[in-house]
């Protein structure tokens, strides 16, 4: 019973998997944050005369079309790798885990585009706030995410992921699936719908 | 259970160890004392309020200090004091223990929790310290205290209404205290579900812990939007973002209020937890209705969701949707009138252990309930276009909040301090701060209600006579006095019976316990137990008491 001996938690059978509920559980979380974010933007909607507001352009849909397609073939890998690392398939994990990580880059660049060709900013009305909010944390979030994708891909070269220990992959992957869905969101009511 | 020991190699000064440790117990212990110092720091700033309303026209404190005060009082007690308290003091402490687990299942995180806490903390309260520092000394205003009133409504808050830095450093400070909360959320549900003992199904689950996972799903689900609203009013003040500057105010009305009616059951259900461990160990007798306990618990979580307009009858609401939100605030009483009964017939009958837990109980059911009926008529449209924002709606929340959650704390505090550092608290001083806090809470806020039917709005700096507010108001102070002396009573208690190590020796199980905490030494190890103990009912100390009756599972 001395105090000074310490026991390790990883020992204890129960803790097995706790990252993957974890990150679950965080996840329904920041689903919140997006609501808070996206009521915000609902309600400057309907109490609004018109929307956009006169005299401020629709902003183009091409670059968010891209960037649909980037998201959708960064979901497909982040599956190819989820799948690789369940059957032990090093490759396709690393593979997977690459091009999910790229592409989640490039996403967030062809945002950054996006931004710099939108006829108003974050300062110019109500609308321009809110327009420009939802898409500067969907950028965090995706950054989040790639960040994420690093320390699997580092773990993974390391050879610490394998079919027993891929909790950390799980994590990611949900994490991803998320971020791929809130973009359909983001996507049909700020371009398709507006 | 597999357990390997391993020895330590290096042992840490005790500073380096309390700031790197990632022991629940530990992180418990400093949550506990920062806010109970905040709870300190902000009661100074209520006797401050009090002292001003003392007599009408007093010039004791200025205008702008006054409303400063009152923010400060609020947030403090609030996001400082009660949910930290509470959820990261009591919660972190205790319930890996309930649930008979060795540590949290994020330690590291948890580690993190805490130290943001801290940051928030001295955010939110070091630009205003400063402020009093900068006025006492006559370097003039800084302009780093915010007087917003806890709930910011725009436009008040807004750049344009209120320059001062002192606002952004506030708001910031806030919103990191929401993610610490929201992280610390994360680590108590996965902990309470995911590690609880063998044998300890969810309705086994001891009812702190209960209410614990109740309250860390709504810090969940209402926490992420008031940070939203947040950064959107800090973007809007510092970059020139237009979310709230042209909006309907109402805006922010609901942002703020989806989070801050469900806060005011983070703040009472581990409360009510609390009460829940306690009464039936004092009354020695099992709970009364367990299941009806934990579904009520559950309910008061659901539908406080659903009840946040309230707040909002007199801001020109659609009146369908005040009805409906009249009707969802009526609808909530049923829940907590159920627990109210329970804890009711958890005592009827029980021969009673009269020590201090049990009392500081006894006064939460007592005060709780005035708060709780008095808030079933603020939900009424008609009652609350007559009384909002007068000082009925400040005694009822206080009713709630402080006879509620600071009743609850206080019960915790003598009945789970013994477990903390081995030493009983005296029941003497025990008693006697209980008869003053009563007394003096009482006294401070039942002539609030009456002020408030007869106009007095909250708020307010200063009022003139002759309005038949003035005895009343000194009622209320010598009230406030009065709650003061008896905390101070506490700290001179906690001081000499636990600090100079006079209090008896608590052994495990001072108190014939029901829940796992008891089973461990007191203060327990640092893994807690040696081996995971395994549960047969939702009274596992109990069984342990009469082995000749725990064979079956089922006492009663």
């Amino acid at each position: 019973m001395d105090g000074r001996q310490k026991l390790q938690p990883i020992h204890d059978p129960r803790r097995k998997n706790l990252g993957l509920f974890g990150a679950i559980v965080f996840i329904v979380s920041e689903s919140m944050f997006f609501m808070g974010v996206f009521l915000v933007w609902f309600y400057l909607r309907e109490t609004s005369p018109a929307w956009p507001p006169l005299g401020i352009a629709r902003p183009n849909i091409a670059l968010p079309v891209v960037n649909t397609v980037i998201m959708a073939i960064s979901t497909i890998a982040m599956i190819i790798a989820e799948r690789g690392v369940a059957r032990d398939n090093q490759r396709a994990l690393i593979n997977g885990t690459a091009i999910a990580a790229a592409t989640g880059l490039l996403f967030m660049t062809v945002m950054i585009l996006e931004f710099a060709s939108l006829g108003f900013n974050p300062t110019t009305n109500a609308f321009g706030s809110s327009f420009v909010m939802v898409l500067v944390f969907h950028v965090l979030r995706v950054f989040a995410g790639v960040v994420i994708m690093a320390v699997v891909l580092v773990r993974a070269l390391l050879g610490q992921l394998n079919s027993s220990r891929r909790a950390l992959v799980q994590a990611c992957a949900v994490y991803w699936y998320f971020i791929a869905s809130i973009w359909l969101i983001v996507f049909y009511f700020l371009y398709i719908k507006l | 259970m597999a357990s390997i020991s391993i020895p330590v190699e290096k042992r840490k000064s005790a500073l380096v160890d309390w700031l790197t440790t990632v022991d629940h117990k530990k992180i418990g212990i400093v949550y506990m004392g920062l806010s109970f110092f905040f709870f300190i720091f902000s009661g100074l700033l209520a006797l401050a309020i009090r002292t001003q309303l003392a007599a009408p026209g007093m010039k004791i404190i200025n205008q702008e200090f006054y409303n400063q005060a009152f923010t400060m009082h609020g947030t403090g007690m609030i996001f400082l004091f009660t949910i930290p308290f509470l959820v990261g003091g009591f919660g972190n402490y205790f319930m890996p223990i309930q649930v008979g687990a060795r540590d949290m299942a994020f330690p590291k995180m948890n580690a993190f929790s805490l130290w943001l806490y801290v940051f928030a903390g001295l955010m939110m309260e070091g630009g205003f310290i400063l402020s009093i520092i900068a006025n006492a000394t006559g370097w003039g205003d800084l302009g780093l205290g915010s007087n917003a009133s806890w709930n910011a409504y725009v436009p008040y808050s807004t750049r344009a209404f209120s320059p001062q830095a002192g606002v952004d450093v506030w708001l910031i400070g806030i919103a990191l205290n929401g993610i610490s909360g929201t992280l610390g959320a994360v680590n108590i549900l996965v902990t309470a579900y995911s590690l609880r003992a063998p044998g300890m199904s969810v309705w086994r689950l001891p009812m702190f812990t209960w209410a614990l996972l109740t309250t860390a799903v709504m810090v969940l689900l209402a926490t992420p939007v008031l940070t939203a609203g947040l950064i959107m009013l800090t973007t809007d003040r510092n970059f020139s973002t237009q979310f709230f500057t042209t909006a309907d105010p109402r805006m922010w009305q609901h942002v703020f209020w989806f989070y801050s009616h469900p806060a005011v059951y983070i703040m009472v259900l581990p409360a009510m937890g609390v009460i829940s461990e306690i009464l039936p160990v004092f009354a020695r007798k099992p709970i009364f209705g367990l299941k009806a306990l934990m579904i009520s618990t559950a309910l008061i979580a659901l539908l406080g969701f659903t009840t946040w307009a309230h707040h909002m009858f007199v801001s020109g609401v659609n009146p369908v949707v005040q009805r409906f939100f009249m009707f969802t605030t009526m609808l909530i009483a049923v829940p907590t009138g159920v627990k109210i009964f329970n804890w009711i017939f958890t005592l009827w009958g029980g021969s009673l252990n009269m020590k201090t837990p049990l009392l500081m109980s006894i006064g939460f059911i007592s005060t709780f309930t005035i708060g709780g009926i008095t808030g079933v008529f603020l939900g009424m449209i008609p009652i609350d276009q007559q009384l909002h924002n007068s000082y009925f709606v400040v005694s009822h929340f206080h009713y709630v909040l402080f006879g509620g959650s600071v009743f609850g704390i206080f019960g915790g505090l003598f009945y789970w301090l013994p477990k903390v550092y081995g030493r009983m608290l005296n029941e003497k001083l025990g008693t006697i701060q209980f008869w003053l806090m009563m007394i003096g809470f009482n006294l401070t806020f039942f002539p609030q209600y009456i002020l408030g039917l007869l106009g007095m709005p909250r708020r307010t700096a200063t009022y003139i006579p002759d309005r038949g507010w003035d005895l009343y108001n000194l009622l209320s102070s010598i009230g406030a006095f009065t709650i003061a002396f008896a905390v101070l009573i506490f700290i001179i208690n906690f001081v000499i019976y636990i600090v100079a190590r006079k209090g008896e020796v608590a052994g495990d199980d001072p108190w014939e316990g029901n829940s796992l905490e008891w089973m461990t030494p007191s203060p327990p190890p640092e893994y807690n137990f040696k081996t995971i103990p395994t549960v047969h009912s939702e009274r596992p100390l109990w069984d342990l008491r009469h082995p000749e009756l725990a064979d079956s599972g089922k006492h009663h």
